[in-house]
Order: structure tokens, then C-alpha cells, then sequence
């Protein structure tokens, strides 16, 4: 025997779709919003009609863009790149060799190790990033590209990530036939454990990637000469030179949209596996 | 053709040479440790970070008349808005420029933490007699000389002309006048206010202190007598709060979207400035020049009066071998009148120099369309006569200001006073100078 | 076995050789520096000396009011933020799984894409949207007849927390979602077929089968909580807020470090924060812990 529920099963559906339509508006207005301010200039900007188009002038601004501080967003944009496409690539390869290893061997203390990773998670990161600036102002090495990239080469939940992975994608068989068949350990990852886990290799990176990204207390503690920044860090400082120059204000509005755009493409495009990447992080 | 063609080039390559060799024999030939002043033939180059209007122009101006030193110049953010930040990380970390601008508050700070280098063998005091003495006084700490003074920056009231004349309100002379002038502003239009409290930016109300007679800090001895409750101030803070309070003034922070907004929409017809913000306004507001003019600030008795609202000068960080340069350039930049002009043809700046000699090249040099032609520069001649001796700046105003900074942040909702800013801002900064080891009374 | 204790180490290496340099050593670091502070004589103008002061920096933060009320401003955020948080990714992710909701794929994807959004171009955003005069938000609000204002002291906390919620809500309901999806479909058809709503299916059942997932969420957001930096920075240098240039604990220790030149402060802030947050999670993960044996 079943329950037919009173209630109209049209209002229901109608509520359910009503309020995540709700919460959509809610995510992209801000969004939408910053679509239409990117194409005002300044005057129209400051004068608050937002929902308008008055005031267009959208090749103004990108030509603005292109040409302030001789193309420094530019600059900006290949760093961004280059910290997280490096970054993120190196870290997750780490990342991997680190996880394959505590799933795949057996070794005195392995479980006492795996804790202190675990623990490594826990610490606030920005909490570090002062300490981090204070030690390399003593290196000496403040103020360079090494400064960003090597501390974002560090991710502990990745570890954690890379050995469920790690698990889920490489069945021990498969190693074993390739120890039979006489190949060295370090070969066996590269060649056959490696390609195994790529699901798990791209989730890694797909979300170091986004992190380094979006870090900015680590640049702007540890860069102060603007040819380095990214372009959270670049967009920043224009944010405060808007006090005394209002013109700056489109130059963010813009840049902003323009540091937005390729981040959600990936994210749209990519979806299997940062879906996979949570799912992972979350069920095991 | 062959001939004709390597005959030039033969005639040209000697030419060339005869030249070179003429300039470097004519080179000077300073062997001073820091690298001297440079020849045409061997030219030093100096870093100079800053962020005042002009600069640019003014850069390229010394690049293209001086073959002996060059100017790499680099735009940083305002002082307050990062660009402290940048030079202190810079010289901790060893690699600050030769050359940096710092304002008058800030610069007694840098020197306690050891940042910059005594110039006093090159900015002689032959040069000094050429600067306002309210501005040398200010950058001659402990008797040893640390920075060349750019410009004073006396207090100046810039108004809306067209709508004081519209709402028919007399140019407030002293403060009181301001506070009618402010309810006279408010009953003719709600949405208007006659002025600004800054909540970001202490030193416009520390220029209003300075200007009332207020001396936060003394020097006596090696003891630092830090007094910022005083008759003055609390004179000057109880003004304020009772502005703020009865809603005739806003409070927005200083050239944040909320001000340029309501500048552009007659929501705010007054700016209480300085000497640099005449600029500063002909930049933001560009389709209203013709409706601004400037007062002199109004002052407690009716008198000239005035205190100094931020300031720039130019310092030498202390690692810098290239000192001597750099204090070249610093001068040609501060008292020379292809320095002056330089920066302020370039329309965003309204620089009053403290080089009372340039006065004069600074105000041909400004274009007074956005004022309807009115003679600014002598509304800011007055002002700097009138800046109040005596101020000092204490060596924590990092403290100092942004503990006022964070204590006006409140002030809007009505979670604290001027007064109790104030108060706190007192109690902070001897805090800290006890918790650096120095004496302190207060 | 040799050969394999070998290729461990080998693949264990990069990691751990990283790991103690970027986080064990700067640890380590920062409870040195914060041992040390500078001394200056006569009237400060001649430079200054570094001098042991063993805990002078941590009696100074501890002692500065300014310092403590960061972490009840993070008491306050914790409160109404991570039940929020919590509570609404919890809430569109049921709403999501259930039969009744359409295009799901869209939902999700449009949820999740303020996360794509940098932290710091999400606070100048929402700068923007909370500045009068300029946003389109506050403009609707005021003709409504709703006068809040986001940078008033009242208004700090609301504006910080809508920022946050805006950039991780859609992140936290995807983490849901994927775990009830993950859900055996049988055992909730077993209880359909036994009469249950959709709404105690929803209580009763999925709740409680997820429960790993729901506190690895709030673990890492109580984490992420505590380091609460770059919206209160934005909102605090571009506008007049009443955020305070040391709002949060992180945020004293950079203004320590960066505008009063005192680094020995700002190690000793730093490390007060970690051991902060190094507590929670202990007791965290301790409390779920126990609730697991008992369960």
C-alpha cells in the first residue's frame, strides 16, 4: 500500500525548481552584473546605472586594458598561468608518486607518515605565509618567481586524494605482472601505474590549478615588483590606485571579467572531473 | 654610389668619435664610494619609485636633459594604498631604489627603523635655504638631514561655486560660518552636504589639529612627549563629532566610488583639501570644470591658518649606493623650474612647491580652466604662510593612523566618537613606542 | 623487498622534502622569530637592535584588545556563517537529489560557478554591490525602504559572511550531492515503498548516510573560517566599512608584519593562530570520533 501525498504534486515540483532558481539567481546576478559593468566607462560606471548599457564603451576599456603599464596585464595573465599550469602540474605529480607510494608499498611507519600529511592539511595556509615571507626575506629569495612556486608545489590533500585514487585505479595484479616481468619499480609507476590513475592525476591538478589561481595572500605578501604578480595580485593593486584615479575602476571591472572568463570555461568543460575529484574526496 | 655611401659613413664615424671623445674628457670625474654623479660617457642610473601626479612627465623631462645620470622610474601605489608597504619590504629585503617618495608624516617612522641614509652631505644647507622652513624642519630629525621636501601642502577649501551660489551661501571664513554654511546646505537640498569626513585618511584631521594648534608629539631630550588629547585636538574632535553626528557631513572614505558619486551628482558641493587635491579634482570631475572654485580653509578666529595635509618628499633608502644622484635628481625635481613645470603641465597636478622660489613657474604652469581661471596658487601662497611651526611628526604613525583609521571606521554607525578615537589612537601609539623601547611621557 | 623500500622512498621523497620545507621549517621559524623583537634608544632616530624577549610578543598580542576581539569577530562569523553554510549546501543539495527537481546538470553547474571566481575579484564585486550609489542592490533596497548599510560596524559581519556564502555554498552542495548520489538507490526505495515523504526520506535517511561528508565540510570550513583574510582586506581598503585593518586574527598579523615594521608580533600572532586552529580540528575530529563509537 502507498501513500499518495495530498499535496499537488505540481506545487511541489514547482517549489523544489522554484527555490534552486532562486539560489541560481542569487550565484549568477553578480555575475551578470559584472558582464554589463565591464562594458561602461567610468563616468557611467560611478553613476550607478548598472542594469543599462548606457554609457558603452567596451573597446575603450580592453584597449585600456591592453595598453596600461605597456601591456603589464598581459604579463599578468602569462604569470597567473605559469604558476598554476607549473604549479599545478609538478604538484600533482608529486602529489601522485607521494599517494601511489603510501597505497602501493608497505614500510615501517608508513600510517605514523600518512598522519603527519594528514595533519599537514589542517594547518591554515595563510597562517604560514607570513612565516614563509620572513624566511625567504632572510634567503633572500623575496620577490622572485621561486618564491610563489615553490611553496604551491605543497599539497597534502592531494597526497590524500592521490592515494584513494591510487587504490581505485590500480588494481595490485597489474603491478605484480610487471614485477614478474621484470621491471624496476620506478618504471612500473611511470609506465603502468601512472596512466592508470590519469582520472585521478587531472582531478589533482584541476583543483591545484583552481588554488593557485585564486591565491593571493602568498603573492602579495611575497612580490612586490608588479612584472611578478598575478592576476589576482595585479588586479588588486589597480583596485587601490582607484582612491586617487577613478579611471582605474573600468581597468578592474574589466580585468576582472577577462580573469573570470577562462576559469569558468574550464570549469564547464570539465565538469566530469572535478565532479569525480569531490565525489572521491567526499564518499571515501 | 659606393663611394659617395662610404665616404658618409667614414665622415659620420668620425664625427661620432670626435664627439665621444670630446664628452668624455669633459666628464667629471667624482671617484666618491657611492659611484658619483655619473658622466655623459658613463651615465648612473638610479631607480626611483613614487606615485604623485606628474611624475612620469617630469622623469622623462631629467631623462632628456641629463646625460650623466638616468631615471628608471616605477609607478607604485599610493603611499597609504601599498606603496609603504613595498618600499619597507624592499629594504628589508635589500633591493630598494635609490631614490623614493615619502610623505612628511611617514618619513621620522622609516628613519627610527633604520631605512634611510643621512643625505645631509649632499642636500647642503645651501640647498635647504631654498625650502619652506616648515618643510625642512620636518625632514631634519635627531640633527642629520633625511629627506629633500617636494611641496607644502597647505589647507585649501574647494567649493562648488555655482551651487553655493544657487543656494545662496556665503563662503564660510571661519568654522563656525561652516557649520551654518553646512545647515544652510542641508535645508536647501536633503541629498546635498557641504563636505567630507574622511574615515580612511587620518592626516586630513590631523592637518585640522595641526591648523588648531595641537602638538601631538614633543621631543624633550631623548623622551617623547605624546600628548594627542589636548585642548586643540578635543577642540577640533568635538567640531567633528558634532558634524558627524547631526548628519552634515558624509562619510564616505576619501576618492572611493561613494565620493566620486556623489561629487558627480551634487551630493557633495565641498572638498576640505589640500593644496595637491586641485588636481586631483580637475582629473575626477572633468564635466564640471568651470563650477569649482577654492577658498581659503576657514580657520577658529577668522585669521590665516593652517595646517600641512600629507606632503611629499624624496628620500634615500639605505642601501642605496647612489646617493649622490639620487639627491641630484631630487633636486632638480623639487627646485628647478623645468622640474616644476614639467609635472604640472602634465594636468593632473596642482603641486605647491616648498621652494618658495618656484611658486611662481608652478602657477604659469597650471591651468585654471577647471577653477574658471581664478588664481589658486595665491589662495595656497596664503595657506602656506600661514602653516602652523612646531608640528612634529612621532616615529609611529603606522601605529598612529591606522589606529585612527580603524577607530573613524566605526564613527559611521555610531560605534564610537571622535573624542574616543582619538583617545584610543593616544593610548595605542604609546603602547607601541614603550613596547620599541623608547622613553615616553603621556 | 629492497628494491621496493627503495622506489617508495624515491616517490616519497619530492613530497616530504617540500613538504618540511614549506611548512614544518617555516613553523618552526616563525616560533623562533616570534622570540625576538627590535629595541630603539633615545628618540628612535639612530636605527635599532634586535633582542631576545622570549613570550614579550605573545603577552603584547594576547594583551592587545584589538587582538582578542579578532577572534570574537571570528566566534561571531563561525556562528553565522558555518550553520549557514552548512545548513544551505546541505539544503540545495537534497533539494537537487530529489525526484522532483529538473535540469539538474544546469542547477549544479550554475551553482557551482562563483567558485570559479578568484576570492578577490568576488570581493570587489560584492564591493561594488554594497557601495551606495553605485549598486543596483542597495538602490532597490533604499526605494523598499531597507536602510542597511553594509559598511556600518552592524553591517561588517553580514557582508563578510554573504561573500563567503556566495563563493563556497555551490562548492559544498556539489560535495553533497555527490555523496547522496552515491546512496543505494534500493534502500531509499524500500522506504518509499514503505510509505516515507520525500521530506523524511530526506531527515531520516539521507542525512544521516552522508554524515562523513557533512563534517569533512564543516571541518574545512571551520579551517577555512580561521584564516579569514582577503574579503575583509577588500572591504577594508576600498571603502570607509567599519572592518578594521586587524578584523581577523590573519589580518593583525599582516598588518603587524607590514604596517608597523613589528615581524616578532607577527610571528607571534601567526603562531597563535595555527595552535587555534590546530585545537578545533583536534577537538573536531575528536567529537565526530566519539559520536562514531557510540553510533
Amino acid at each position: 500500500m502507498s501513500t499518495t501525498t495530498r499535496k499537488n504534486p505540481w506545487l511541489s515540483k514547482a517549489a523544489v525548481n522554484g527555490a534552486l532558481l532562486l539560489a541560481v539567481l542569487y550565484m549568477l546576478f553578480p555575475l551578470v552584473w559584472l558582464v554589463t559593468a565591464a562594458t561602461k566607462d567610468t563616468g557611467s560606471l560611478l553613476s550607478g546605472d548598472t542594469f543599462s548599457f548606457k554609457g558603452f564603451d567596451l573597446s575603450k576599456n580592453l584597449s585600456d586594458i591592453a595598453s596600461y603599464g605597456d601591456g603589464v596585464y598581459f604579463r599578468w595573465y602569462g604569470n597567473s598561468l605559469l604558476y598554476a599550469g607549473v604549479g599545478a602540474a609538478v604538484c600533482s605529480l608529486i602529489c601522485v608518486a607521494a599517494g601511489y607510494a603510501f597505497d602501493k608499498y608497505e614500510f615501517r611507519g608508513k600510517e605514523k607518515l600518512f598522519g603527519l600529511v594528514l595533519l599537514g592539511v589542517l594547518v591554515p595556509t595563510t597562517a604560514l605565509a607570513l612565516p614563509m615571507y620572513l624566511l625567504a626575506s632572510k634567503l633572500g629569495v623575496v620577490n622572485t618567481y621561486w618564491s610563489v612556486l615553490i611553496p604551491v608545489l605543497v599539497n597534502p590533500f592531494g597526497v590524500y586524494l592521490a592515494r584513494v585514487f591510487s587504490a581505485g585505479y590500480i588494481p595490485g595484479e597489474a603491478l605484480e605482472a610487471a614485477r614478474i616481468d621484470g621491471a624496476g619499480e620506478l618504471r612500473t609507476f611511470f609506465s603502468i601505474g601512472l596512466p592508470m590513475m590519469m582520472p585521478g592525476f587531472v582531478t589533482v591538478f584541476l583543483f591545484q590549478f583552481t588554488a593557485i589561481w585564486n591565491n593571493f595572500f602568498l603573492p602579495l605578501v611575497m612580490l612586490s615588483d608588479r612584472k611578478l604578480f598575478p592576476l589576482s595580485l595585479g588586479l588588486y593593486s589597480w583596485n587601490t590606485n582607484t582612491h586617487s584615479e577613478p579611471s582605474f575602476y573600468p581597468l578592474v571591472v574589466t580585468g576582472s571579467l577577462l580573469a573570470v572568463i577562462p576559469l569558468i570555461v574550464a570549469f564547464v568543460s570539465l565538469q566530469r572531473h572535478w565532479k569525480a575529484g569531490l565525489t572521491a574526496g567526499s564518499v571515501k | 654610389m659606393n663611394r659617395s655611401w662610404s665616404r658618409t659613413t667614414l665622415s659620420i664615424a668620425g664625427a661620432v668619435t670626435a664627439l665621444a671623445v670630446v664628452t668624455a674628457c669633459g666628464g667629471s670625474g667624482d671617484d666618491s664610494a657611492d659611484g658619483g654623479t655619473g658622466t655623459a660617457a658613463k651615465p648612473v642610473t638610479i631607480t626611483f619609485w613614487g606615485w604623485a601626479k606628474g611624475t612620469k612627465e617630469v622623469v622623462d623631462a631629467f631623462n632628456a636633459s641629463h646625460k650623466n645620470i638616468r631615471v628608471k622610474f616605477e609607478e607604485t601605489p599610493s603611499g597609504n594604498a601599498g606603496g609603504y608597504a613595498k618600499i619597507s619590504n624592499a629594504i628589508k629585503a635589500g633591493n630598494a631604489p635609490d631614490l623614493v617618495s615619502v610623505e612628511y608624516p611617514q618619513l621620522p617612522e622609516y628613519v627610527s627603523q633604520g631605512g634611510f641614509q643621512d643625505i645631509g652631505k649632499y642636500f647642503t644647507e645651501e640647498s635647504r635655504k631654498k625650502f619652506l622652513p616648515q618643510a625642512v624642519e620636518q625632514t631634519t630629525l635627531g640633527g642629520k638631514t633625511w629627506a629633500v621636501p617636494f611641496d607644502a601642502a597647505p589647507q585649501a577649501f574647494f567649493y562648488r561655486k555655482d551651487l553655493f551660489a544657487k543656494y545662496d551661501i556665503a563662503v564660510p571664513k571661519t568654522w563656525d560660518e561652516f557649520k551654518a554654511a553646512a545647515e544652510k546646505v542641508e535645508k536647501a537640498d536633503s541629498k546635498a552636504r557641504i563636505g567630507t569626513f574622511f574615515p580612511d585618511d587620518p592626516t586630513t584631521f590631523e592637518a585640522m589639529v595641526w591648523q588648531a594648534g595641537a602638538q601631538w608629539f614633543k621631543a624633550e631630550g631623548d623622551t617623547w612627549k605624546v600628548n594627542t588629547t589636548d585642548a586643540a585636538t578635543t577642540k577640533v574632535a568635538d567640531y567633528w563629532q558634532g558634524l558627524i553626528k547631526g548628519g552634515l557631513v558624509r562619510t564616505d572614505a576619501s576618492f572611493s566610488p561613494a565620493w566620486t558619486n556623489s561629487l558627480k551628482t551634487g551630493g557633495t558641493i565641498g572638498y576640505l583639501g589640500a593644496s595637491w587635491g586641485g588636481g586631483v579634482l580637475g582629473g575626477t570631475l572633468p564635466e564640471q570644470s568651470g563650477k569649482w572654485a577654492v577658498a581659503p580653509i576657514p580657520t577658529w578666529d577668522g585669521k590665516p591658518a593652517s595646517g600641512m595635509l600629507g606632503g611629499t618628499t624624496f628620500a634615500v633608502p639605505k642601501n642605496s649606493e647612489k646617493a649622490a644622484a639620487a639627491v641630484e635628481f631630487a633636486t632638480w625635481m623639487t627646485t628647478t623650474e623645468d622640474g616644476i613645470k614639467a609635472r604640472i603641465s602634465s594636468g593632473t597636478s596642482s603641486a605647491f612647491p616648498a621652494a618658495l622660489s618656484l611658486r611662481p613657474a608652478a602657477k604659469k604652469a597650471f591651468d585654471t580652466k577647471f577653477y574658471g581661471g581664478q588664481d589658486i596658487y595665491q589662495v595656497f601662497e596664503d595657506g602656506g604662510s600661514a602653516i602652523a611651526q612646531g608640528w612634529t611628526w612621532g616615529p609611529s604613525m603606522g601605529t598612529t593612523n591606522t589606529t585612527l583609521k580603524d577607530q573613524f571606521g566605526k564613527l559611521a554607525g555610531g560605534g564610537t566618537t571622535v573624542p574616543d578615537a582619538v583617545k584610543a589612537a593616544h593610548d595605542a601609539t604609546v603602547a607601541e613606542l614603550s613596547k620599541r623601547g623608547l622613553k615616553v611621557e603621556g | 623487498m629492497k628494491a621496493r623500500t627503495r622506489a617508495a622512498a624515491t616517490l616519497l621523497t619530492p613530497f616530504f622534502v617540500l613538504f618540511t620545507a614549506v611548512m614544518l621549517i617555516p613553523i618552526g621559524y616563525a616560533v623562533w622569530l616570534s622570540l625576538f623583537t627590535e629595541q630603539q634608544s633615545g628618540l628612535g632616530f639612530g636605527g635599532s637592535e634586535t633582542v631576545f624577549t622570549g613570550l614579550g610578543n605573545y603577552t603584547a598580542a594576547l594583551g592587545d584588545r584589538v587582538f582578542r576581539d579578532g577572534f570574537l569577530v571570528l566566534l561571531g562569523y563561525c556562528v553565522i556563517y558555518i550553520p549557514l553554510m552548512v545548513g544551505g549546501a546541505l539544503a540545495l543539495a537534497l533539494l537537487l537529489d530529489s525526484a522532483l527537481a529538473r535540469a539538474k546538470r544546469f542547477f549544479q553547474l550554475a551553482l557551482f560557478l562563483p567558485h570559479a571566481v578568484p576570492g578577490i575579484i568576488a570581493a570587489m564585486i560584492w564591493l561594488y554591490l554594497y557601495t551606495p550609489g553605485l549598486s543596483p542592490v542597495v538602490s532597490a533596497m533604499h526605494s523598499g525602504g531597507i536602510g542597511f548599510d553594509f559598511f556600518s560596524p552592524g553591517g561588517a559581519l553580514p557582508s563578510i559572511v554573504n561573500i563567503a556564502l556566495w563563493e563556497w555554498l555551490g562548492y559544498n552542495m556539489v560535495i553533497f550531492y555527490a555523496a547522496l548520489q552515491a546512496i543505494d538507490r534500493s534502500v531509499l526505495e524500500a522506504a518509499t515503498v514503505d510509505g516515507a515523504s520525500g521530506r523524511r526520506i530526506a531527515f531520516s535517511i539521507k542525512l544521516p548516510l552522508i554524515r562523513a561528508s557533512v563534517l569533512m565540510v564543516v571541518l574545512f570550513t571551520i579551517i577555512g573560517s580561521l584564516q579569514l583574510f582577503t574579503e575583509p582586506l577588500i572591504l577594508n581598503t576600498g571603502s570607509g566599512s567599519a572592518v578594521s585593518s586587524s578584523w581577523t586574527p590573519n589580518m593583525y598579523a599582516y598588518t603587524a608584519a607590514f604596517s608597523r615594521n613589528d615581524f616578532g608580533l607577527a610571528a607571534a600572532a601567526s603562531v597563535l593562530l595555527a595552535l587555534t586552529a590546530a585545537l578545533l580540528s583536534f577537538v573536531v575530529t575528536r567529537l565526530s570520533g566519539r559520536k562514531d563509537a557510540h553510533a
